[in-house]
């Protein structure tokens, strides 16, 4: 029997987040690319985005305040709000 | 191989244990209709796609009477942990060494998904990840249910194997392991089984340890989130991290304030513990506390053999490692890492500086105990036995910094921290240099043409500016930090690059200063 210890974790048991459906077809579809603003990440967007308008979306750019923290909730609020699909470009 | 070996036999029993109260029967988990038993272990990269993958499904499974249950092989406190982790929402239950249940389910791998129906026999069993095969087995669970359930993705790998049962080694070769002392008897051990450890032996932490730590304090008061996996911060848990980490309880008001400093947003802690960059947590310790529990600010300051450098610094360490989860090789994702990152505190050796210490600058009165977070790299060492001079000698101070970050990376946003040794500070005081001065020079000092800075990694200021310009190494004088600490023989100073591109600041706290922070 193991040896009774307090655990160093936070144990709690999380529900896992569901991923959102994936939609059949782009076309026609509000598409946010969202630059983390890694070095570099921008010019992966302007690719992306030109496929993107070539397949029928509808492309917006949006970028978070820096790559290194979580994207504030109010940017993810937002991104919601205004958009079908996301797109979030890692670079370097 | 990977492969369906439908037994009609009864289930045998479980001799488990769940992290909720009550016992645990084949009876009761097919009372709805069906129960799936998914025999898994920490250490088997199979098991854990296996919980990835299967564990999104539980909850429908177990509205249509399916309940699903993951068996670990391992302690339980891993078993709740890692099925947290890998997003596994049905239930958990972990069994002990010998591994009883295995044994009696004849197991030789893991994962082993046991299809048990009603009657308590069992009605399918899948060894490893064969996908055909466990839409099968569900398909089995349809049928005994009448209810239609969700399968995993058809996603690559389809067939992948398992890893051996722990049920299945060889006893002989366990009873010599137990003998030689590696079994959970040996509490030391036992912390490295469950990965309650940064790679180093530590001191478990009992019950009593932990509330020794605490002393007074309530331990279930939350200091915050610790990223990235957000783990919450309690006093219990930073009092269980310190006891890991061999700290006595005197030294806990300053590991607490450690870790408020640590977990202020405007550290940027979620950066700094996820990065590539080998970026540690540098504490600096100013003030009465260093005496009074015995924290090294003179010879060795930067080295080993002080318990209190050495534990505080692998407190806040572990509580980033362990509750924070950011494990090296998983969350934590450092390319090469650095040995300031088990741990690193220093004291500021205020009595043989000629200035006024790194928290009276930042705004704390002299007699106040504070502690500073700073992050950091590995020290480079500076030898400097020759300068006559203050000017050589903060010529070749600053310039050991040029390559700080990358050797064209200028100018550079970030703090370089740089350890002054007594003998070094003895020359600017009987100068009569301040800090002020000294900083000065050392941010005029370092400086190079735009030009000769265009090669490989370089900065978007270097490429915007006149060739001819000079591009200085810091993007301000504040940039330097100035501390002093070392022994009073020796012209060895130390200087540590930044943690860059974070917008990470330094943050400070008063030791003994109120939770949750209030500034």
């Amino acid at each position: 029997m193991a040896a009774d210890y307090v655990s160093p974790f936070d144990d709690r048991v999380r529900a896992a987040e569901p991923l959102a459906p994936r939609p059949a077809s782009i076309n026609g579809r509000r598409v946010i690319l969202l630059d983390i603003r890694k070095n570099r990440g921008a010019e992966f967007l302007d690719r992306i985005e030109t496929l993107l308008q070539g397949a029928g979306a509808t492309t917006a750019r949006s970028a978070k305040e820096i790559f290194s923290k979580p994207a504030a909730l109010a940017l993810i609020d937002s991104i919601a709000d205004h958009a079908d699909l996301v797109v979030e470009a890692l670079a370097d | 191989m990977t492969e369906s070996h439908p037994r009609r036999a009864g289930a045998p029993a479980l001799e488990v244990r769940r992290p909720v109260p009550g016992e645990v029967t084949i009876a009761g988990l097919a009372a709805g209709g069906a129960a799936l038993l998914l025999f898994v272990s920490e250490e088997c990269p199979t098991s854990a796609m296996a919980l990835r993958r299967l564990g999104p499904l539980c909850p429908a499974w177990q509205e249509a009477g399916l309940t699903s249950t993951a068996v670990f092989e391992d302690p339980l406190e891993v078993a709740v942990r890692v099925s947290r982790r890998l997003g596994w929402a049905g239930q958990v239950a972990a069994e002990d060494p010998p591994y009883t249940t295995s044994r009696d389910y004849q197991l030789v791998s893991v994962p082993t998904a046991v299809l048990v129906d009603r009657a308590g026999t069992v009605a399918g069993t899948v060894t490893g990840w064969d996908h055909a095969a466990l839409v099968a087995l569900i398909g089995q669970a349809e049928t005994l249910l009448g209810a239609e359930l969700p399968v995993p993705e058809a996603a690559e790998p389809l067939l992948k194997p398992g890893c051996s049962s722990k049920a299945a080694i060889d006893p002989e070769l366990a009873a010599i392991s137990a003998q030689a002392g590696s079994a959970g008897a040996d509490g030391i051990e036992e912390m490295f089984e469950r990965g309650w450890t940064d790679g180093l032996p530590v001191v478990p932490p009992t019950p009593e340890r932990v509330e020794a730590m605490l002393g007074e304090l309530d331990g279930s008061v939350c200091l915050g989130l610790v990223p990235p996996d957000m783990g919450e911060a309690t006093l219990e848990r930073v009092a269980s991290c310190a006891v890991l980490a061999g700290c006595r309880p005197a030294y806990f008001p300053v590991v607490v304030a450690a870790c408020q400093a640590a977990l202020d947003p405007a550290f940027n802690l979620h950066g700094q513990a996820v990065t590539t960059q080998p970026a540690g947590q540098l504490v600096v310790v100013n003030g009465p506390v260093r005496d009074a529990i015995g924290l090294n600010s003179r010879m060795g300051a930067l080295g080993p053999g002080f318990r209190a450098n050495l534990t505080i610094g692998r407190a806040l360490r572990l509580l980033v490692t362990l509750t924070g989860g950011a494990m090296p090789g998983k969350l934590d994702r450092a390319t090469q890492g650095q040995m300031g990152k088990v741990g690193f505190c220093i004291a500021e050796d205020e009595e043989a500086s000629p200035w006024e210490p790194l928290h009276v600058e930042r705004g704390f009165r002299p007699g106040q105990s504070v502690v500073t977070l700073i992050g950091s790299d590995a020290p480079l060492s500076i030898s400097d036995h020759r300068s006559r001079t203050p000017e050589d000698l903060a010529w070749v101070l600053a310039w050991a910094a040029a390559s700080a970050w990358s050797t064209n990376w200028w100018p550079l946003e970030e703090p370089s921290v740089f350890v002054i040794c007594p003998e070094h500070a003895e020359m600017f005081r009987a100068a009569g240099w301040t800090k002020h001065r000294l900083r000065e020079f050392m941010f005029q000092a370092v400086h190079k043409p735009a030009s000769e800075l265009r090669r490989g990694e370089t900065t978007p200021f270097v490429h915007a500016a006149d060739p001819a310009a000079e591009v200085p190494k810091w993007a301000s004088p504040e940039a330097i930090v100035l501390i002093v600490a070392g022994g009073e023989a020796g012209r060895y100073s130390a200087v540590l690059g930044p943690c860059t591109g974070m917008g990470s600041q330094i943050v400070s706290r008063e030791v003994g200063s109120p939770w949750p922070p209030t500034t």
